[in-house]
């Protein structure tokens, strides 16, 4: 009897990556799970063929888990993290995340809003001084994201992705592109929401 | 140096240094209006206690001479024995920072007190609610820190834990967002519990002098019965029309509409009031005035001229141009031919169609492919990013008075709330009204005037001419000698030149 493939502990960060962005193509799962291309697509086929991703083509297709994905992602990242015997060390950084999480949402609405008179209007953009103080805020931010980073990468050494992708985010949107505050794929924001996403997933506690 | 006000009829410093909440309740015993008894601890004591790190010297004294004129108004001990007095910590600046700063609640609820009240009151259920809330409420106040079983301890580390907010990282970012001074500080509002868990004839609930979104001079709210107030703020429960009061509290309903009559007259302009009701008793708890948009602050506006409250020139420079944007709001035709598939509450008039998005995150992403609903089964402060991109919002509970209802109200994003039919299955991304299952990505129409939630793309009438909007830019013409040949705005920008110029 042929037994399919087994994904092994290899696979983990892809299906995990995957499990916290949802819905990507390859080169997004690529650079989040900060891996070759060619790695990310050869653990996501042997991924597919375990029945845990699957693959939707078109124009506007691309990878997510399965219901089976979902579950052993679950029971995997639960277990790597009993292993390492730091699931007290995650929840004190939950903890902490979770004080800076308002803030960091205050700050995207605040990039895309701005009160004019007392009453919230879409901000467009043509104050360069007010979208200067909200950009040094990020920035005030992030000093303070990084510490959260810090501790959860002595903890789980995965967790080092977030702040390169964070830090690379902030640095492209106080470099001319600000778009990557609050309004891209590969946003500050976005990459916050993951971060939240993987905590979330990582200690077992249900988004609602 | 006297850092501590009682909450008396008799004026006192301005909202600069009671906040503006203290003020407002100031004005309200002036009123001769139901007001917990209580007092307010000056911003100048917050000020202090951020400078030196500890409650500034002698704030404790003052503190326990306050807490000796509460007991004796109210004939009762705070911490026991014997009828215990609890009391609520509240903050309030000078400026207002919604959902920045802290609040506790239940103060003074020993384990002690706690049995003191489940004797005085022969309900124990009632007295760990309270005593749960309290709890709860430290916890969110200051983290990790224990609960003093001394009752003057726990008021004072609740009196900290709010000085302290004013300088969270969070609350520093939103007055450098918004221009405010960092040296401000907060007062802190301490008043007599009163309960509106205490029984089926409590609760807690907003009510408005006139319906916020239409501007129409008639009662609007939400009350939740045998709730403490925070539960109405937080949208977290199912609230019911404030007109349910006069049904089931008809004393509080008459006090109600009494009091919100004596507010307008006295502020000359719309007001809303959070209060409570113990045991069939009305308390009021805050007043705000002002705070209407678009169509609904040009009917209030035009209608108080009308009623000889204020001139029309005031009128005209109530209203700012950017308010006429909104104020021809669209509606949903009502024609047989709608597909609708429930209701809920208007919070903020309009109507938005776009793609269901389940949680506010997908929101964020599906709105770069075109126009979001936003459907939730009620909505929190992490949902404004997923508010800011959606083009509606629709939620199953909460009420007017919630924290989405404010948000959407603010940027001007037609809301439906507390759409009881509507379940939301975020994790399976689909929801369900009106005995019908709808995937994400399914196309709705909401109407945040009516609250009509309408499968499809629904026609859509832009609503008849306004005859209050009409009114107020004839008598613009009248000021800046003016005719209709400008737009809406420019009408009105015309006349306020005129008046500002005088």
């Amino acid at each position: 009897m042929i037994e399919a493939p087994r994904p092994t502990d290899d696979d983990l960060p892809v299906l995990h990556t995957l499990r916290c962005i949802g819905f990507a193509a390859l080169e997004r799962v690529a650079e989040a799970a900060g891996l070759p291309a060619a790695e990310a697509e050869s653990a996501l086929i042997d991924l597919a063929v375990a029945g845990l991703v699957t693959h939707e083509p078109g124009d506007f297709g691309g990878w997510s888990l399965t219901g089976a994905g979902r579950a052993a992602d679950a029971e995997r990242i639960g277990a790597q993290l009993d292993t390492a015997g730091v699931r007290a060390a995650v929840t004190r950084s939950y903890e902490d995340f979770l004080v800076l999480n308002p803030e960091l949402l205050d700050l995207c609405t605040a990039w895309q809003m701005r009160s004019a008179d007392g009453f919230a209007t879409p901000n467009d953009h043509t104050d360069p001084a007010y979208d200067a103080r909200v950009m040094d805020r990020f920035t005030d931010f992030h000093r303070r994201a990084e510490v959260v980073c810090a501790d959860l990468s002595a903890a789980l050494p995965r967790f080092g992705r977030y702040r390169v992708r964070l830090t690379r985010a902030l640095t492209r949107a106080t470099s001319g592109a600000p778009q990557y505050l609050a309004d891209e794929m590969e946003s500050y924001h976005t990459v916050w929401f993951q971060l939240h996403e993987d905590l979330l997933v990582t200690l077992g506690i249900p988004r609602f | 140096m006297t850092r501590i006000h009682p909450l008396s009829a008799r004026p006192g410093p301005g909202a600069d240094v009671l906040g503006g909440k203290g003020h407002g309740l100031l004005t309200l015993r002036r009123l001769g209006l139901p007001v917990p008894p209580g007092f307010v601890i000056t911003t100048g004591a917050c000020r202090a206690f951020l400078r030196e790190g500890h409650l500034p010297d002698g704030l404790r004294a003052e503190l326990a001479a306050a807490v000796s004129d509460l007991e004796a108004v109210t004939g009762r001990r705070l911490g026991g024995p014997g009828r215990p007095l609890a009391v609520s910590v509240r903050s309030g600046g000078g400026v207002s920072m919604p959902g920045m700063m802290n609040t506790v609640l239940n103060v003074g609820l020993t384990t002690g007190a706690t049995a003191a009240l489940a004797e005085e009151t022969g309900d124990e259920r009632f007295a760990l609610d309270s005593r749960r809330r309290l709890l709860s409420g430290f916890a969110s106040a200051a983290p990790g820190s224990p609960v003093p079983d001394d009752a003057m301890r726990q008021l004072e580390a609740a009196v900290e834990a709010v000085f302290s907010s004013w300088d969270t990282p969070r609350a520093r970012t939103y007055r450098e967002l918004h221009g405010i001074a960092h040296d401000l500080g907060t007062a802190v509002v301490v008043q007599a519990m009163v309960y509106g868990n205490r029984d089926e004839r409590s609760g807690s609930g907003v009510a408005f002098g006139r319906d916020p979104n239409t501007g129409e001079n008639v009662p609007f709210g939400e009350v939740l019965f045998g709730r403490q107030g925070e539960e109405v703020v937080s949208g977290g429960s199912a609230t019911r029309p404030l007109a349910e009061l006069a049904r089931r509290e008809p004393a509080v309903w008459t006090g109600l509409l009494e009091a919100l009559d004596r507010i307008e007259g006295h502020y000359r302009d719309a007001c809303h009031v959070e209060f409570t009701f113990e045991a069939g008793r009305l308390w009021l708890l805050q007043v705000r005035p002002g705070g209407l948009a678009g169509r609904a602050a040009v009917r209030v506006a035009v209608d108080l001229a009308e009623q000889g409250l204020i001139g029309r020139r005031e009128a005209l420079l109530r209203i700012l141009p950017h308010h006429l944007r909104h104020a021809r709001t669209p509606r949903i035709e009502a024609s047989g031919a709608i597909d609708l598939l429930t209701r809920g509450l208007g919070a903020c008039p309009g109507v938005a169609a776009g793609r269901v998005a389940t949680t506010a995150d997908r929101a964020a992403r599906m709105a770069a492919a075109g126009p979001v609903i936003l459907v939730r089964p009620q909505t929190s402060p992490l949902d404004m990013h997923g508010l800011a991109a959606a083009a509606g919002v629709l939620t199953a509970s909460g009420g007017p008075g919630s924290h989405a209802a404010v948000v959407a109200r603010s940027m001007g994003r037609p809301a439906v709330v507390g759409a009881a039919d509507l379940t939301v299955e975020a994790a399976a991304a689909r929801v369900r009204a009106g005995g019908r299952t709808l995937p994400e990505g399914a196309l709705i129409t909401i109407d945040g005037t009516g609250g009509e939630v309408v499968a499809g793309t629904p026609r859509v009438v832009t609503a008849p001419a306004d005859p209050h909007l009409h009114r107020l830019l004839e008598w613009a013409d009248e000021i800046s000698g003016g005719g209709p040949g400008r737009d809406d705005a420019g009408r009105l920008t015309a006349a306020r030149a005129v008046l500002l110029r005088n």
